[in-house]
């Protein structure tokens, strides 16, 4: 389903992902873990066609992202959902607008059929009177609950989710990793979570990678992780350090 | 010496990747606007924020501006006591240098800087990878609806500019200088042509355009957070006022 190949991509001198490869098989999730700077962030927009690799490839539903044109890459994004780490709502629009704009957008539904999917999804994410409230009304978790809402509004079948909980307080984070295993389990959505609540993200995920400096260190089941000796995977999994 | 010129090379390159990006966007922007139809909302919210937004500011711009061109000739006037010259000298200057070049000034500063900062905070804040994200082309749905807005709306300002500027220029003349508004508004019909009035408004397109072209690359090409998006308003403001003078001078010029 998705498939990173070779990935090498510099800023400046520095290379800031160096040969990643790991495929999302149709219908799983995939958590991707790795300290700050990994380059977990860069990897899902090489996923959605926003950014380049400087080498390697990314395939998306058996398609090189690098032979897309422009239409291509559109028709291929309406297949994929984003949940963005720092919100990306539209500023200029209510919460009720930023949720049914991609529906709008896709133009398959009424307006009527469009209120009442964002109806259903305020009331999925806990928000069910903030139709009217900007962006800059919310607080971080609110607003991270809308940009959920607005990931899955078009039901796509491969979700990227950068980062869901970071600013959560607890309650909420298990609501959102709820909704994510709702997801896993009733619909046949692909798709890969980068978090740093590995616990939650135990639970839920089929497959893991984790990534340092830009390099794959390890991809495999929970099991793997669990039994993998290496001190990176340990105290990534286990939460822990040398100190 | 070698840094020097390396540094001559480095702002060098710079200058030119600055001036590609803007040609390849404006020509991108001009392109999106004939094969794909702009997004209704957003061009109707342009025009808005553009047209209706800037109209006080530019009325009370203009009645001040054509009560000063009275009041700096009035002197001279006065002097050869040529009250019949008044119209037109005040009504010269307006309509083919000054309007244009305040109002575009104005605009650079209001709408520009406000267009710019608009979009780098959309592009520093992933909106503009949103909507790429969600099968957008920020071109036709950000760009081109703003670019559109301004050139239009700096064009039909401009003669309302105008319009303000005479009556400003009318009123000032009558009752600060006590030269009837009559000899006045015939001093306008008499010596001034329609060439005055089309040679202001043809500048003020090509101002439009150069407002709208720099503020929308400047702002569509912000890096650098916060700070960056202070910088793209800076450029774009001392940028589209460079620009104006520039094509100021070179219609100046060429036409009649």
């Amino acid at each position: 389903m998705i498939r990173f190949e070779g990935i090498r991509k510099r800023h400046g001198a520095e290379w800031v992902l160096d040969g990643v490869s790991f495929e999302v098989p149709a219908g799983s999730q995939l958590g991707l873990l790795g300290p700050g700077g990994a380059g977990k962030s860069l990897l899902l927009k090489m996923a959605a066609g926003l950014v380049r690799p400087d080498e390697g490839s990314v395939s998306v539903m058996g398609r090189d992202l690098a032979h897309l044109n422009e239409v291509e890459m559109a028709e291929l994004r309406l297949n994929i959902g984003m949940l963005f780490q720092n919100y990306a709502l539209f500023d200029f629009m209510t919460v009720e607008e930023n949720i049914a704009f991609p529906l709008r957008q896709e133009g398959r539904l009424s307006e009527a059929e469009i209120a009442a999917r964002v109806d259903s999804l305020l009331k999925e994410v806990d928000l069910p009177r903030a139709h009217k409230s900007y962006p800059n009304q919310l607080s971080g978790g609110m607003k991270k609950r809308v940009t959920f809402a607005r990931a899955v509004a078009r039901k796509p079948p491969i979700v990227f989710f950068d980062d869901p909980t970071a600013g959560l307080d607890p309650v909420t984070s298990s609501k959102i990793f709820r909704m994510l295993n709702h997801g896993r389990m009733h619909t046949e959505t692909t798709s890969i979570i980068i978090t740093h609540d590995i616990l939650g993200l135990q639970g839920i995920c089929d497959h893991f990678v984790l990534l340092d400096h830009g390099k794959l260190v390890l991809h495999g089941t929970r099991e793997d992780f669990e039994r993998s000796e290496r001190r990176m995977v340990r105290q990534f999994w286990d939460g822990t350090s040398d100190e | 010496m070698t840094s020097v010129l390396a540094n001559i090379g480095r702002r060098w390159l710079s200058l030119s990747e600055g001036v590609g990006q803007m040609t390849l966007l404006t020509l991108t922007t001009w392109w999106k606007f004939w094969t794909t139809a702009p997004d209704r909302i957003e061009f109707m919210r342009s025009l808005y924020k553009v047209g209706v937004q800037s109209f006080p500011i530019v009325v009370v711009t203009a009645l001040l501006t054509g009560a000063i061109m009275v009041i700096q000739s009035g002197q001279l006037v006065a002097q050869y006591e040529a009250y019949g010259l008044l119209g037109w000298g005040a009504g010269y200057a307006t309509l083919r240098e000054v309007g244009p070049i305040l109002i575009g000034l104005m605009f650079s500063g209001r709408v520009g800087a406000n267009n710019t900062a608009e979009l780098g905070t959309m592009r520093i804040t992933e909106q503009i990878d949103a909507l790429r994200a969600l099968a957008i082309d920020p071109i036709p749905y950000l760009l081109v609806p703003r670019f559109f807005a301004i050139v239009s709306m700096m064009f039909l300002l401009t003669l309302v500019g105008n319009l303000m500027a005479l009556v400003g220029g009318t009123i000032t003349s009558q009752f600060l200088l006590q030269v009837d508004w009559r000899l006045f508004v015939w001093s306008l019909r008499e010596y001034l042509h329609l060439s005055d009035l089309f040679n202001g408004l043809i500048k003020s397109v090509f101002f439009g355009i150069a407002i709208a072209t720099v503020s929308n690359h400047f702002g569509y090409h912000t890096s650098g957070g916060a700070v960056g998006v202070g910088r793209a308003v800076n450029s774009s403001v001392v940028f589209s006022a460079v620009s104006i003078f520039v094509l100021d001078f070179v219609i100046g010029y060429f036409l009649p």
